[in-house]
């Protein structure tokens, strides 16, 4: 084992000696300055996800959100020094965490709390206006075939669980009492876009999370259109689209070129 | 009911769209006058999070001691609603589901 890989083990294990080797300037115990230095890198991950995750932490309280944390980031060490990026994978090791199996949501809330932090840091693109679909209806031989690109701000999450309540929930000055009027266990789907410089969610329906997700996958309109009705044959498409568009989630309609006319 | 996705349902979904999306909110058209501001991240989403003489903030908090499982998450959880449970409420123990 290298001397790095050495130190980086001693930091994850807690109670441990101290790698061999470390001096002090004052001849002070080394051993008690390295705990200093290991607890400090992990109170510091493990607030990077309390305040990337702060329902999700007042779902389970603070003890219990802290000490699944610290399991997670001892096995997940963050692979950049930008922690708005940290916390991948967390909600994926909260749905295997043996405690919080009597918390069935709390693995989707942090999910989709995890996708907001992405969508206000996600890359700005300018996104298509009501008045830069006239060459949409121009081309509207071309449409099935067209593709839409999607802002790089914009996720889908479906969940068989009740998220967006659940997270608008704590937003109320009296969480308790909107607590009481939400049904976890009913399946919520939500669309996150950054519209103009705000993270914003849309409730979704399944049909159009399917659609979304489809568009999200370069899949041509008419068969995003088709999977989505396939979900649910009264799935509306005008008000899917009049949705991408008021939540400033498409940036281009790309058609297949040989059936341009301009 | 199957509808057939056409050019023609397709451009007249779009046509709706225009019409729907142009309707709302006449504030909307302000709120892209924004503008990018840097340095008011959230505490921690900043690229390091311990700036000069700051070396040794939280140790005073000790968090990195849970090793017991003995305690059970206390948070919300108990407020909120679920069908499938006996107690029509969330649970902190796995609970055998009962029909919704």
């Amino acid at each position: 084992m290298s001397p790095q890989a050495r130190f980086a083990a001693s930091l994850l294990t807690p109670g441990s000696r101290c790698p061999p080797g470390l001096m002090t300037w004052n001849g002070s115990d080394p051993g008690r300055r390295f705990d200093v230095y290991r607890n400090n890198v992990m109170v510091s991950l493990i607030d990077a996800l309390a305040d990337s995750c702060p329902v999700a932490e007042a779902l389970v309280g603070t003890r219990f959100f802290r000490a699944m944390a610290g399991i997670f980031v001892c096995a997940n060490l963050p692979v950049s020094p930008v922690m708005a990026h940290y916390g991948k994978g967390f909600d994926a090791f909260i749905r295997t965490f043996e405690p919080a199996a009597g918390v069935p949501y709390l693995a989707d809330v942090a999910r989709l709390e995890l996708l907001r932090v992405q969508a206000f840091h996600a890359a700005d693109a300018v996104p298509l206006k009501s008045a830069d679909l006239a060459h949409v209806l121009a081309n509207a031989d071309a449409l099935p075939g067209a593709r839409i690109a999607l802002h790089p701000s914009v996720a889908v999450m479906p969940s068989p669980f009740a998220i967006a309540s659940l997270w608008l929930a704590h937003q109320s000055d009296d969480v308790s009492a909107a607590l009481g009027g939400v049904d976890a266990m009913r399946a919520e789907a939500v669309l996150i876009s950054r519209v103009g410089l705000d993270v914003t969610m849309f409730s979704i329906d399944a049909a159009t999370s399917v659609f979304v997700t489809s568009l999200a996958a370069d899949m041509a309109l008419a068969s995003a259109a088709g999977r989505a009705q396939a979900t649910d044959p009264a799935f509306d498409i005008p008000a899917a689209l009049a949705l991408l568009l008021r939540g400033e989630a498409m940036i281009a309609i790309n058609f297949p070129e040989s059936m341009l006319n301009d | 009911m199957n509808k057939q996705i056409t050019a023609a349902s397709l451009a007249f979904a779009f046509g709706t769209a225009i019409a729907v999306a142009a309707m709302p909110v006449a504030a909307e058209e302000k709120t892209m006058e924004k503008e990018k501001c840097f340095g008011i991240a959230m505490k921690g989403k900043n690229d390091c999070k311990a700036g000069a003489g700051t070396s040794c903030a939280g140790t005073s908090k000790m968090d990195y001691q849970g090793n017991s499982w003995s305690f059970v998450p206390k948070g919300t959880c108990e407020k909120t609603a679920s069908p499938t449970s006996p107690s029509g409420k969330g649970q902190l123990a796995e609970f055998k589901e009962k029909k919704a």
